[in-house]
């Protein structure tokens, strides 16, 4: 038999022996080729001027995935190549060279890869097509399914695999031209070691790693730069802390509570744990730290993806809506240009007014985070009111006479509704007559108030000082970019650099900005998230899978010794979800707090509803448990076929 | 206690099949020690495998005080061994990652005893096998001979009633095998232990009081070693090992 098919039948077997290892190189070929799909397509390059940035964003991610698959690579080769020690060690034993043995395992892992790529590509392919379904239905703009491959990107793709292929691969071909005989043939033996054998130094190094989880998630949650750095390396410092003096801890744990020990399948779910992190210990907390990075990352993407989706359904109510900073803003100007050049259906040119105090706003500041705009409450007319509902299209509502309204932002609407005290403007004293909270432009110094808004009867305002000029506009066709730097160039021109500037919002425009910055902060973290969680639980599982031989020679003894079949099905579960649950823990409680902080810090009323903090924290945990769960099932699955003895 | 009533075994599927235990019948009757011999597959294991419930005979029953385990479910077969049934098997067969305490006390564990006295019911057995020394070591810290004393202790503690034995001295030197046959001797003399020993050493099966010849799957003599001592026994096995034309490095 010649070398080479004795690689290609070693190839075979070793992906039918590793399945999850090879299908998640498949997904990393397909990750890499979709994303670099989206690099080289001028389609979704072009759609909006800051697009062009995205390419930028994924060759940076790109970087940080490419590394960590070919960590992944490395780590799997090496293990592999550990685990068949022995028989490479035999091919020695039977007279190949170190150089043809090496050789061997190069030609088998490289058709590995290969198959790998020529999958994942075609996969990535389909991949790709999610992605520009995305992007597209992100700009509102229609999608048609066509298959085809760019060149570039498969190009790039197949450099980035023969990178983190040859890096693994130098890694294993100079350690087995380097080795001898019984080195291969017993390298199986070699485990990572008890690092922290005492008690004493077990509990302190325990203690001491709590302590600095806790501080370090305090000091990521409290926010800055140094803080941050700090924050981060104490979280670290904990991951690894605690697992490898966790191994150590439990069996002491046990030692003094033997009832505890004895009771059920305790003795054989933690002694088997035990075993298996005593020796990965330190693997386990560098899959923990992937995967708070991973939580970080997805909870990070649903932040901003939530803060300008926020913003952007706040501003983007009305086709067109200029605020003009100041009572005494020319406006002629701005209805001129807009008569002669955007076809509008319906529009209203008004002003805010104020109430002579800030009662309300004295209210709300006493009962939640409210940021500061107008120095009085802002009041507006009925009828001004009533158009601008038409325009953004809301159906109608009453005002009674004697009554004013509220017009908020959602997070105000509680407190608003509780608010029962009697307004008066000048002789006129007006009850709460209701609150309504649709979109309003209520987010700066020149819109529709702060958060809120007063509605009052049109007479009611006469008198009043007027804070500043708004006009809002239905068109008939959404106002083109060009359109809009129209006016923001007559902006440019009415108002000096050095005055106060009015505020332009079309609906067009920010929901084509939403667009992209969904896309472009969105996809890298995914990216990164997806490559990260893939790589972290496919070590889990390899390493998890490589016991079944022990696992399986554990239960067909205790099987001799009686236990009951639903008994050992039950010491696996147990066995299999705390090994699984173990590294999850710590990224749940440093993310959560991570991310609800993180969603927090945005002006009050943007996160709110689907992207209010706990929504986002609890959205980020699915999608990390979502892709975490296929793995486990998987891995479960087979673990359970390949362990538990046949019924006799 | 126990009664093998002309069980057979086949193996393999219809056009080759391989008859591994042939109309075998023996009787054991409570706090005996029986050894049975035999060249490499003369069908030991298999006889053993199919008495202590993990193979099914093809034909005939295994009545253990009275009850044919051939009738049991799958879950009443797991209680009967766990209840029963003791193991002592050539390689050991203790789980590297507990200690030997705990090896001990998984035999009660599995049996859903309180889980207060296990400590005290395993090292109460320790000491009667002169093991308390090592309870807290795991299995590749000690040598082979202490592993033995320790799955024998584990095939006792649960009070079980059958102990079978599979090549126990198999993997010992010969003190450790000298020593693990006494102890095993006086389990059975001084705490009545039932005792089924598979053996192909006839210093191993001298120490029984009954032994059973098997060749191709069928027994082909039986030696009762009545008031005569050990060393004569051991001689009389021989004559017969001889007479049955096993391998000559079968006889040690």
């Amino acid at each position: 038999m010649t070398l080479s098919k004795l690689s290609i039948r070693n190839a075979k077997r070793q992906a039918r022996d590793y399945l999850v290892y090879f299908v998640t190189v498949v997904m990393a070929a397909a990750l890499l080729y979709a994303y670099n799909g989206l690099v080289f397509s001028q389609e979704i390059n072009t759609l909006s001027q800051s697009m062009q940035t995205l390419p930028l964003m994924i060759a940076l991610a790109s970087v940080v995935v490419v590394c960590v698959f070919g960590w992944l690579v490395a780590y799997a080769t090496k293990f592999m190549l550990l685990r068949r020690g022995r028989e490479l060690g035999t091919y020695l034993l039977i007279g190949l060279e170190n150089k043809q043995a090496a050789r061997l395992f190069f030609l088998e892992n490289l058709a590995v890869g290969g198959c790998a790529l020529v999958f994942g590509i075609f996969l990535g392919g389909l991949l790709y097509q999610a992605f520009r379904a995305i992007v597209l239905a992100l700009f509102a703009l229609p999608y048609r399914f066509s298959f085809g491959f760019s060149l570039p990107a498969v190009g790039l793709t197949a450099a980035y695999f023969a990178l983190i292929y040859l890096h693994a691969l130098r890694k294993s071909r100079k350690y087995i031209r380097k080795a001898n005989i019984h080195d291969l043939l017993y390298c199986d033996r070699q485990n990572e070691g008890i690092v922290i054998q005492t008690g004493k130094k077990r509990r302190a190094v325990f203690t001491v790693s709590i302590i600095m989880g806790a501080v370090g998630v305090l000091l990521l949650m409290a926010g800055g730069a140094l803080f941050g750095v700090i924050g981060a390396g104490l979280v670290i410092l904990f991951l690894f802390g605690f697992f490898l003096s966790f191994a150590s801890g439990v069996p002491a744990f046990f030692d003094k509570r033997p009832a505890r020990k004895y009771a059920k399948q305790n003795l054989l779910v933690f002694r088997t744990l035990t075993a298996k992190l005593a020796t990965v210990g330190i693997l386990m907390a560098a899959i923990s730290l992937i995967f708070t990075a991973t939580l970080i990352s997805e909870g990070t993407g649903l932040v901003f993806r939530g803060l300008f989706a926020g913003r952007a359904a706040d501003a983007a109510c009305f086709d067109l809506y200029i605020g003009m900073n100041g009572p005494s803003r020319d406006h002629t100007a701005y209805l001129d240009h807009i008569q002669k050049n955007i076809p509008v259906e319906q529009s209203v040119l008004y002003q805010v007014h104020f109430s002579g105090a800030p009662t309300v706003q004295n209210y709300i500041s006493a009962r939640t985070t409210y940021y500061f705009s107008y120095a009085q409450d802002p009041v507006l007319r009925y009828s001004d009111y009533a158009a601008l509902r038409a325009i953004a299209g809301y159906p109608a509502v009453e005002l009674k006479p004697g009554q004013y309204l509220f017009h908020c932002q959602t997070y105000l609407e509680k407190t608003l509704k509780d608010y029962t005290k009697p307004l008066t403007l000048g002789d006129t004293v007006l009850t709460p007559g209701g609150v309504y909270t649709e979109h309003l432009s209520q987010s700066g110094g020149d819109t529709n108030g702060r958060g809120y808004i007063l509605i009052v009867p049109d007479e009611a305002v006469e008198g009043l000082p007027v804070h500043h000029r708004a006009y809002a506009a239905k068109t008939s066709q959404p106002v083109r970019q060009e359109q809009y730097d129209a006016i923001l160039n007559l902006h440019n021109e009415i108002v000096e650099w050095n005055q106060p500037q009015d505020t332009v919002i079309t609906k067009a425009h920010e929901e084509m900005g939403l667009a992209s910055q969904t896309a472009l902060c969105v996809f890298p973290l995914y990216y990164l998230a997806l490559s990260l969680t893939m790589t972290a639980a496919t070590i889990l599982t390899i390493q998890q899978l490589s016991e079944s031989e022990r696992y399986k020679r554990q239960f067909a003894l205790l099987q001799k010794l009686g236990m009951d079949r639903r008994e050992m099905a039950k010491a696996l579960r147990r066995q299999f979800s705390i090994y699984y649950a173990l590294p999850a823990i710590p990224p749940v409680l440093i993310g959560v707090p991570f991310i609800v902080n993180l969603a927090r810090i945005p002006e009050p009323g943007v996160m709110v509803g689907a992207n209010s903090p706990l929504a986002i924290a609890a959205s980020a945990l699915a999608v990390f448990f979502l892709i975490y769960a296929v793995y486990i099932i998987l891995a479960y699955t087979s673990l359970k076929r390949n362990v538990l003895p046949e019924a006799v | 206690m126990l009664q093998v009533q002309n069980i057979e075994k086949y193996y393999g599927s219809k056009n080759n099949v391989t008859k591994a235990l042939d109309r075998v019948s023996f009787d054991v009757e409570a706090g005996e020690f029986l050894a049975i011999m035999g060249a490499s597959g003369s069908g030991k294991t298999t006889l053993l495998n199919c008495i202590s419930t993990i193979d099914a005979v093809s034909a005939g029953k295994i009545l253990l005080d009275g009850v044919n385990v051939a009738g049991l479910s799958e879950a009443e077969l797991a209680k009967f061994r766990r209840e029963r049934l003791g193991f002592v098997f050539q390689d050991f067969n203790l789980l590297d990652t507990l200690t030997v305490e705990e090896n001990i006390g998984l035999a009660l564990s599995l049996n859903h005893e309180n889980p207060r006295t296990v400590q005290d019911r395993v090292r109460e057995m320790a000491q009667k096998l002169g093991i308390t020394g090592i309870l807290e070591k795991f299995p590749y810290q000690i040598s082979g001979g202490q592993k033995q004393r320790a799955a024998c202790a584990r095939a006792m503690i649960a009070g079980q009633s059958l102990l079978l034995a599979d090549e126990p001295t198999g993997a010992l030197d010969s003190k450790s095998s000298k020593n693990l046959l006494e102890i095993m001797d006086a389990m059975n003399r001084d705490m009545g232990a039932t005792i089924l020993m598979v053996t192909h050493d006839a210093y191993s099966a001298s120490y029984a009081k009954r032994v059973l010849f098997l060749k191709d799957g069928r027994v082909f003599n039986e030696l009762l070693r009545g008031g005569r001592g050990r060393p004569v026994f051991y001689h009389e096995i021989l004559d017969v090992l001889a007479a049955l034309g096993g391998d000559v490095s079968d006889v040690i």
